[in-house]
């Protein structure tokens, strides 16, 4: 964990904005889906994709610190359904892979609909909070 | 994701465009009355039935005919209770859609929760009312060893198959071996054979589904012989109803746990928290698919048991019962409260929305039925009753 939190460090600093140029956040994940922060960028794909109502998927992502900005602390990730006001009914566990990559395991939307699938990435300072809108048929 | 959303959407465009009422081609009064193309995409997210029969991984005997036939024989077999008298069909009985037509089911004592049917448990992800069991074989342990159903224990059960030479000649056959000293070993193995047979009840097709799919093929002389009042109320199912939201896919259920609205007190003074108790003993049961007796040793169906996330507002949450054959399974809802479909129907229209248990969840609404929409919705639900056995 130290290992990987040093390397992302390392990357952070080396990586151009996450926003800019020809290198992408989430380049190596194929067709992935960005969402833009002040502070990070996260590019995940969900398998399967699309997300089927009521089995069980794993969101691959990774975490691009914008410049000057730290790896954060801590990742969660979460969903729920605005309009019916409630959550998934399972808690996903996430692992951290190399080079600042992780997965999501245990998400399951149970009902279809329009979900908001959240990543909260947290430091000693505050946390942002990136959110995408999934509709499951 | 997007270009199956794509393709579904286009497709149901073009059955629509296909149903579309054209002079000359439908016969039958009410055949132009088709769903717009959004009704039509729900309707057959219904469907198609049945689906495919796979075997449970967790069950190493899931699919063996000797296990079918030695589940078969443990089903019907009064002594694994413990007064004797006692069988799973006693409670499951085939004449009434494997249930019982009592509100709550009465074993060796009364119980707090409606029988469920058997038909199309397979598969599922969890199991009973308040999903306590993850496998439909730690689902078919726990009946026999509950104080209030068969009143049995593991150690009678093993002796009894340890000693009835028919029941020992069925273990031989379907373990391949003698049965051994412990009794939680062949008292799972038994179970596990009662799995396989249950996994082997199941519902066959009805007038829903030969219209959902005369609709998916753009049949339009099958679809016009679907009683017109069915089509209003399975147009108020996934339509007003957002019934669907819940009761979905092919087996009309999301696997999943809502509180309705019915009050949890099982009596004047004990509370029945449903989901929330259920999950606390899943996490507590050694039959549970994290546990030693899982005979899949890659756990490959044991994620929502690993995930599965206990909350407050799983109290009084109850799981959503599939409705194929619910004309034949009264009374209804968890604790046998309501006595036909029409007061189901009604429960809903009226819903005291204050009454709801749930932290803030907020998918049900008084729907506000009319006599006529609730005529309709029981015409429909009524279509999906089998057309043969069982």
């Amino acid at each position: 964990m130290r290992l990987r939190s040093l390397l992302a460090i390392a990357l952070a600093g080396v990586m151009p904005d996450a926003g800019a140029g020809a290198w992408a956040c989430g380049d190596e994940l194929g067709s992935a889906r960005r969402l833009e922060g002040d502070r990070y960028v996260v590019a995940y794909v969900t398998v399967p994709a699309p997300i089927v109502a009521g089995a069980h998927f794993v969101v691959d992502f990774v975490v691009c610190p914008r410049a000057g900005i730290a790896t954060p602390d801590s990742v969660r990730v979460d969903a729920m359904m605005p309009e019916h006001r409630h959550g998934m009914n399972y808690r996903p566990e996430i692992v951290a892979a190399k080079n600042g990559r992780y997965r999501a395991h245990g998400l399951l939307f149970h009902m279809s609909g329009r979900w908001d699938l959240t990543f909260d990435l947290s430091t000693a300072t505050g946390t942002e909070r990136l959110t995408e809108t999934i509709s499951v048929e | 994701m997007s270009a199956r959303g794509t393709f579904v959407v286009i497709a149901a465009c073009i059955v629509a465009t296909a149903m579309a009422p054209q002079a000359g081609v439908m016969a039958q009064p009410g055949a132009s009355d088709f769903p717009e193309a959004e009704a039509l995409k729900r309707i057959l997210q219904l469907g198609p039935w049945p689906v495919a029969a796979r075997n449970d991984p967790s069950n190493r005997v899931s699919g063996n005919a000797d296990a079918v036939a030695f589940g078969a024989a443990l089903f019907i077999d009064t002594r694994l209770s413990g007064s004797q008298r006692i069988a799973c069909a006693t409670c499951h009985r085939p004449d009434r859609a494997f249930t019982d037509g009592r509100d709550r089911g009465v074993g060796a004592a009364r119980g707090d929760r409606n029988t469920l049917t058997l038909l199309d448990v397979a598969g599922q992800r969890w199991y009973g009312w308040d999903g306590a069991n993850d496998s439909l074989w730690s689902q078919s342990l726990r009946p026999i060893v509950d104080s209030r159903e068969m009143n049995g224990d593991l150690a009678r059960l093993a002796a009894l198959v340890r000693s009835d030479a028919a029941l020992r000649q069925h273990y031989v056959r379907t373990f391949g071996s003698a049965p051994g000293t412990r009794d939680d070993r062949i008292a799972v193995d038994s179970a596990k054979a009662i799995a396989a047979y249950v996994e082997t009840l199941r519902s066959t097709r009805t007038a829903f589904d030969d219209y959902r799919d005369a609709l998916a093929r753009g049949d339009v002389s099958t679809a016009s012989r679907y009683p017109t009042a069915a089509r209003r109320g399975l147009a108020l199912f996934v339509g007003k109803g957002r019934c669907d939201l819940c009761h979905s896919g092919p087996r009309f259920s999301n696997g999943e746990f809502h509180d309705v609205g019915v009050p949890f007190f099982a009596e004047r003074t004990r509370v029945d928290s449903g989901r929330y108790d259920g999950i606390r003993r899943l996490q507590a049961s050694p039959y549970n698919l994290l546990g030693a007796f899982n005979d899949d040793p890659a756990r490959s169906t044991a994620t929502s048991t690993r995930h599965v996330s206990l909350a407050h507002r799983n109290y009084g949450e109850f799981r959503v019962p599939s409705l194929r054959n619910v004309a034949r399974t009264a009374p209804y809802m968890h604790d046998g409260s309501l006595a036909t479909l029409r007061h189901v129907i009604r429960h809903y229209s009226d819903l005291d929305e204050d009454r709801l248990h749930a932290d803030g969840e907020s998918i049900l609404r008084p729907l506000r039925l009319s006599d006529v929409d609730i005529d309709d919705l029981v015409a429909f639900l009524e279509t999906l009753t089998s057309a043969g056995p069982p």
